[in-house]
């Protein structure tokens, strides 16, 4: 006789499960879990119910004449019922058919992190993190996938609990819980219009357990460089100018220091956070505050940071949900010129070309500078001037939930981001020489950033037997508004007041607002049958104000499909397999990011180009942009296929991806003829190519009582190539008097260094010889002599993590890597040159001096760069694989925790960048001179050193504990 | 949702709202005039292109790219050469715009007067950007109207030729003859702050001049329409004209505006010696030893101690001294500074150039005794006596002195031996010797080296454009 059971199957954390499969033993008859874990099934009274589910412990359970069966399902596979967060909802990470990585706490834990992209750096694949120096200012910057922009910007959307977001540095890593970094277009296809780039989603954390907990962790360490690089000392310093024809009273000039000594010094850092959370009933709290300061290894180089945090979730009733997440940073640096030469006040260049005879201050207080040029020596241009930047941000939302049925849901959003940044700027009126001349220069300068975003999405739900649907439709409206003041004075009387009120002279001031609009509807359906085959389809349409009338919308739609090839019958006795999932997908995503004006397609009519007629300053106007109707959507069309295999018991997964990523009507701020009176125009142009291949490996080696050994293991190859520029190649990134050394080429990637071959050194005249393009060496080719010299992308990159515990102790080992770059060494011929009064690397005393002799050193040749062209000469491998970080911790044992009074209290040391292999010569491989720059020069321009800031070896020692 | 998305621009205008009434059309005007007092090619890179690549100045300072203008070994990589270039053109395209623009504007507070005017002004400004390409690049791509467009076949336009380009300046400055009166009224800071029809004449007398087939009677026709113009132009006191105390002056007939200030010319603090400068480092131009001795071996005291001044400099200067603290000559024609911004100017025109010119003209139509009366006018205000060139080519190179006397650091010198055809041979001759290497300075000076070469990255932007010979 049958008789009807019911029940709901949750999961040991006492969550509900829907979508479980739910039989009748030896029968045809079944069911499945609702989407709140509830089942009914009609059955005999002896009968027995089988329990399924992915990733879960298949369970039987005896009907023994019971109508009311609880079901607790225990996880056999962690990884597969990871819940992970997607555009504008979840999904657990076996029904994911996309390109999505996350990093978890596991991954977060392992080192001390100042900023998001430390986090992510070698930690999964497919993900590049370019660091443009090693300064605690430096904002890292992230690729995914390669780059498919050539003067937009290549960074992710980084999406902050819901809220879109662009500069990351304010954020404290702290109060991350986990990143999902959504790779391929369908995943990011829901946020269309920006997902170009790839999106990197960021949950905050939340209160997990009834009692309040609270968490305190503190670190403090130190940093050094990694090496110095050799100069001329006075006596070889004096002989090489007096060889270039530069003579002064060398009386005066009788000091001999390094300046290396003088601006590097040891740096450190210390951070502390207090975090308390909890989860009572209906409430869900998560409060935070931290501090964060370092200490550069460069003289007066600072960032600090101090922030707060607040995430509430409050169940009002059980159809009702509000919530807000809210942080406030206030975030300060004093950053230090680098990756430019002397000239240009650049600290790093100026410590190696700065004479090392002059001292540092004059007799009268004033700091020295090069005795033949003004060039200030490095200390000037480190402490002649104050340069603090100050950043206050509030960055949240608040939202309402409604459920009007267990499987609808209205959602409603509405975020900002608040960001105001003031940079001041005061040079002294007698320190340095340029401070004299102007009697001082002050500066002030504020940007303020207004964002709000209103998101309302609406969510069905529904189980049909095995067949599982999620819809989701929505629209979000997004505005920017950018406002930016400054004003710059001379004149000062003194240095007691260092504001621009106490100029006498007004030299510039002036004031920008601009603003842009975005207008969406997304539309998006999950499906799954069986949890064996799973499509996720998305479709956004987005109107950005930056277009015009008729090219205004764009419209995004992606699909993907996922076979779970272990579920099929045919596979159920091979048990080596626990999981094997196919996944392909195809989607388009969008780009309005212009590099130039918001307003580019208008043609703009630009003010400022005064001039005086009669005594009186007459306004001028002048035409700043050509106007371009027919600016468009920018598309990059992405096709994805993976796989996902988990073996051996669980113990090893495996996945892969290969992908082929195309960006047409690329959004270009595209150099013109300058005939034309203007210089750079925003247009869609040309198309870009990046395909390639992601491994991820993650291994549980050893699952001993006392020792365990973790492997995680990632590569990436990228390939860019530039398909189609019409006919156009673009130069960009100038070495001072030796024109540009990156160009943008068709069936090239971007970025390939432009140059001559070095061919050595003439022995009769001692001048630098180059190959022509009919092979002969020459010591004056022509500009067509140059070709393409080296190429700054890697063939691939790496990230091996290795985990070793043994009882309380544990030892995580982060070995990270990039093979097959190219860097161009521009630093050095700055160093080597000798076309002027810079002091030289030790290098030079291989020079050329006397008819005859073999070197490999050119002659010195005085305000000539003939001999320092760019050249192969400078191009060197960039390849290296460094200890990125090594952490030893020690967990104290219950007993003494709660001796203590403490839940658990862990210590740690951990080493950073430890062991650098690399052959190349300058401070640091990690060098990208003009990623900063902005447009083609960013895109185009990294593996370039020119005077960088290095990467610094940090000793960190920490303490974590809670109650 | 269609308004929020149709955003006009906060802080700029556009081309549709910008160019509708009076005070537009004179905004659009200042905006053309700003290029003679913001771009570095008339801030100071002329006396680069000009006296320095010849053999009135040395380069000094620390940008190996003005060596190359020194020592004639220029490339077509050179970052000034490109910067000139490019500031030209820009000059042309609001030129342009004024031109395009301000005919159509149909605001009655516009008279059809004042527009001709403003029309008339732009096509001077267009003509003296042109004539500034044309004799150091030739033939230069010919862009008349403002780009609508950035397809290539509408942006990529190629070189025109010498003789079209010249035909455009001589078209231009004739319809600005006709558009432009003689002042705007008695306030000379007006007269001398705008094209006039004297300087459009004054111009149009260079031009016929520098073209390669000199046209001197055309060059006496416009000379004498300056000197005998209703403007009144006359000379003043050689110091007058540069002791910064006489701005828009008699003798001015066009001359870029500085304040100091707001808009103020900082090249002078790159140029002025220490004791004005308060700076120690080594100045970026510096007087020759061949240029000194001109003035000395005339005996010409006014003008040299107008045009250089001599001090004590901390370095070794390689053709002056080859000790420290050395005497080393320092450009002096430029010489107000405050705060690192100067009042100075650079005179964009004025008579002394025309007088020399009209000689010049007169000479080589065979008027040899005519050109000397002009000649000893010019050098009667500098205290000296008459000149003893009587045949018509010794009177030729006494011309060409006394220009050179005359115009020193003004962005003439160059122009000058190329309109002579002496560029090979004065250049050649230089005897000048580097103390420190005790080498005597090699300039190989060619016939192809007259032309700069064109910019690189331009070529590269526009790859219609040819290169000019040698480079």
């Amino acid at each position: 006789q049958n008789i009807t059971v019911k029940g709901t199957v949750k999961d040991s954390r006492g969550e509900s499960l829907p979508g479980v499969s739910v039989k009748v033993k030896d029968s045809n008859a079944g069911a499945a879990t609702d989407v709140n874990g509830a089942f009914s099934i009609s059955t005999g009274a002896n009968s027995t119910l089988v329990f399924s589910y992915l990733g879960f412990a298949t369970q039987e359970q005896p009907v023994s004449g019971r109508t009311d069966i609880n079901v607790v399902l225990a996880e056999n596979n962690r990884q597969l019922n990871e819940v992970v967060v997607v555009g504008y909802g979840t999904q657990r990470k076996g029904d994911i058919t996309g390109a999505v990585s996350v990093i978890g706490k596991k991954e977060l834990d392992q080192r001390p992190n100042t900023q998001i992209g430390n986090l992510i750096e070698g930690k999964t694949a497919g993900v590049q993190v370019l660091a443009p120096s090693g300064s605690p200012s430096a904002s890292l910057s992230i690729k995914i996938r390669g780059t498919n922009t050539i003067t937009g910007s290549t960074d992710p959307l980084y999406v902050i609990d819901g809220v879109p977001a662009q500069d990351t540095r304010s954020l404290n890593p702290a109060d991350i819980e986990t990143i999902s970094v959504l790779k391929d277009a369908s995943s990011a296809a829901i946020y269309g219009s920006q997902g170009s780039n790839g999106v990197v989603l960021i949950t905050t954390k939340r209160g997990t357990t009834a009692k309040p907990k609270v968490d305190f962790s503190a670190y403090a360490g130190i940093s050094t460089v990694r090496k110095k690089l050799d100069v001329l000392n006075a006596e070889q310093y004096r002989q090489l100018v007096t060889e270039l024809g530069y003579s002064t009273d060398w009386t005066q000039y009788t000091a001999n220091n390094d300046w290396q000594d003088e601006i590097f010094r040891n740096g450190a850092s210390q951070n502390y956070q207090l975090a308390v959370s909890g989860k009572t009933e209906g409430t869900n709290y998560y409060i935070s505050g931290g501090w964060t300061q370092q200490k550069g290894v460069i003289e007066n180089s600072l960032m600090q940071r101090a922030n707060f945090k607040v995430n509430l979730d409050q169940k009002v009733n059980n159809w009702f949900t509000v919530g807000t997440n809210v942080a406030y940073t206030r975030y300060n640096d004093v950053s230090i010129t680098d990756n430019t030469n002397v000239n240009g006040g650049g600290v790093v260049l100026g410590a190696l070309t700065t004479p090392p005879n002059i001292g540092i201050f004059n007799a009268n207080g004033t700091y020295t500078s090069n005795p033949f040029q003004q060039w200030e020596n490095p200390l000037a241009s480190i402490y002649g001037s104050t340069r603090p930047y100050k950043n206050q941000r509030l960055l949240g939302n608040v939202y309402g939930e409604i459920k009007f049925t267990p499987e609808l849901k209205f959602r409603s959003s509405l975020g900002i981001d608040y960001i105001n940044a003031v940079n001041d700027y005061f040079l002294d009126p007698y320190l340095t020489s340029y401070g004299r001349q102007n009697n001082g220069i002050a500066r002030n300068e504020t940007n303020l950033t207004n964002y709000w975003t209103s998101d309302n999405t609406l969510t069905y739900n529904k189980i049909i037997g095995k067949h599982n649907f999620t819809v989701l439709g929505g629209f979000i409206a997004q505005k920017y508004r950018y406002e930016n003041t400054y004003i710059q004075t001379t004149g000062f009387s003194g240095n007691t007041i260092p504001t621009t009120n106490a100029g006498s002279v007004i030299g510039s001031a002036y004031n920008n607002k601009s603003e842009r609009f975005n207008n969406s509807v997304i539309g998006r359906v999950n499906y799954d049958y069986a949890g064996k085959y799973l499509l996720t389809a998305n479709f956004r349409a987005d109107a950005s104000s930056v277009f015009g009338n008729n090219t205004r919308w764009g419209y995004f739609p992606s699909v993907s499909a996922g076979w779970r090839i272990s579920e099929e019958n045919f596979m159920k006795d091979i048990t080596a397999i626990n999981d094997l999932k196919l996944r392909a997908g195809f989607g388009v995503v969008g780009n309005d990011r212009l590099s130039g004006s918001v307003y580019s397609y208008l043609g703009q009519v630009s003010s400022g180009a005064n001039y005086i007629i009669g005594g009186n300053v007459i306004p001028g106007t002048y035409p700043s942009t050509i106007q371009n109707r027919n600016l468009k959507w920018e598309e990059t069309q992405q096709t994805n296929i993976g796989i996902d295999l988990t073996i051996l018991n669980n113990r090893l997964t495996f996945s892969a991806d290969a992908y082929i990523k195309d960006t047409k009507d690329l959004l270009l701020g595209y150099p013109v003829p300058r005939s034309t009176g203007y210089d750079v125009v925003s247009k869609n142009v040309g198309k870009l190519r990046n395909k390639g291949l992601e491994f991820m490996v993650s291994s549980r080696n050893i699952q001993g009582d006392n020792f365990t050994w973790n492997t995680d293991f990632n590569i990436s190859f990228n390939r860019n190539n530039v398909i189609d520029l019409v006919g156009q190649q673009f130069f960009s990134n100038t070495i001072s008097g030796r024109s540009e050394i990156s160009l943008v080429r068709e069936q090239q990637p971007l970025g390939v260094f432009y140059g001559y071959v070095y061919a050595g050194v003439d022995p009769q005249t001692g001048n630098a010889l180059y190959l022509n393009n009919a092979g002969e060496k020459t010591s004056s080719p022509s500009a067509d002599d140059r070709r393409i010299i080296g190429n700054p992308n890697p063939d691939f990159i790496y990230g091996l993590t290795n985990t070793f515990s043994y009882k309380n102790f544990s030892l995580n080992i982060f070995l990270q890597g990039s093979q097959g770059n190219d860097i161009f060494n521009a630093s050095r011929i700055e160093t080597e040159g000798m076309t002027g009064p810079q002091n030289q690397s030790t290098a030079v005393l291989r020079r050329w001096t006397a008819p005859g002799q073999e070197t490999d050193i050119p002659r010195a040749s005085v305000n000539n760069t003939d001999n320092s062209r760019i050249s192969t000469r400078f191009v060197e491998n960039g390849s290296y694989l460094r200890v990125k970080t090594a952490t030893l911790s020690y967990n104290f044992p219950k007993a003494i925790a709660s001796k203590l009074k403490l839940g658990s209290i862990r210590v740690y040391a951990t080493g950073e960048n430890l062991l650098t292999f690399t052959k190349y010569s300058g401070y640091d491989p990690e060098v990208n001179a003009f990623t900063s720059s902005g447009g083609l020069a960013t895109n185009g321009g990294f593996g370039i050193d020119y005077g960088t800031y290095p990467q610094t070896r940090n000793l960190i020692f920490g303490l974590n504990a809670s109650f | 949702c269609k308004k929020s998305l149709d955003l006009q621009p906060i802080s700029d205008a556009t081309v549709d709202n910008s160019y509708n009434t009076a005070t537009q059309a004179e905004a659009a005007l200042a905006g053309a005039y700003n290029t003679f007092v913001s771009s570095d090619y008339y801030i100071w890179d002329n006396t680069f292109t000009s006296d320095v690549r010849s053999d009135n100045y040395y380069a000094g300072g620390d940008n190996p790219d003005f060596f190359q203008y020194d020592n004639l070994r220029l490339t077509a990589t050179n970052s000034k050469v490109y910067g000139d270039w490019s500031n030209l053109y820009n000059g042309i395209l609001k030129a342009n715009t004024v031109i395009q623009r301000v005919p159509e504007i149909t605001d009655p507070g516009l008279t059809d007067s004042r527009k001709t005017q403003i029309v008339g002004e732009a096509k001077f400004l267009r003509a003296y950007h042109y004539f500034q390409l044309v004799k150091n690049w030739g033939g230069v791509p010919l862009v008349l109207v403002p780009v609508s467009t950035t397809e290539p076949s509408d942006i990529n336009t190629p070189r025109a030729s010498v003789d079209e380009v010249y035909n455009q300046i001589i078209t231009d400055l004739t319809d600005a003859v006709a558009a432009l009166p003689d002042t705007y009224g008695g306030d000379a800071s007006v007269n001398k702050a705008r094209a006039t029809k004297g300087a459009a004449n004054a111009l149009l007398a260079k031009v016929y001049a520098q073209k390669p087939d000199h046209d001197y009677s055309k060059v006496l026709t416009y000379t004498n329409a300056v000197i005998n113009s209703p403007a009144g132009y006359t000379l003043v006191s050689y110091s007058d004209l540069f002791d910064g105390n006489h701005y828009n002056n008699a003798e001015s007939i066009l001359e870029a505006q500085f304040n100091g200030t707001t808009i103020g010319n900082w090249s002078p603090s790159l140029l002025l010696p220490p004791s004005i400068t308060n700076t120690t480092w080594r100045k970026f131009i510096t007087p020759s030893k061949d240029l000194a001795k001109a003035f000395d071996d005339e005996g010409d005291v006014v003008r040299k101690n107008q045009t250089m001044i001599f001090e004590q400099a901390p370095w070794v200067d390689e053709y002056w001294s080859a000790t420290v603290n050395g005497r080393v000559p320092f450009p002096y024609k430029q010489r107000n500074l405050t705060n690192g911004n100067s009042t100075s100017r650079q005179y964009m025109l004025r008579l002394g150039d025309v007088i020399l010119l009209k000689a010049e003209a007169l000479n080589a139509l065979g008027r040899t005794d005519e050109a000397a009366t002009q000649v000893n006018i010019i050098r009667k205000r500098a205290g000296l006596g008459n000149t003893p060139a009587t045949t018509q080519a010794d009177m030729a190179l006494a011309i060409e002195k006394e220009r050179r006397l005359e115009l020193a650091q003004e962005g003439q010198r160059w122009d000058d031996l190329v309109r002579y055809g002496r560029a090979e041979t004065v250049m050649n001759s230089l005897n000048e010797t580097n103390l420190v290497t005790g080498q005597k300075v090699n300039y190989n000076m060619t016939k192809e080296k007259e032309l700069l070469p064109i910019p690189q990255t331009e070529r590269n932007r526009n790859p219609a454009l040819t290169q000019n010979p040698g480079y």
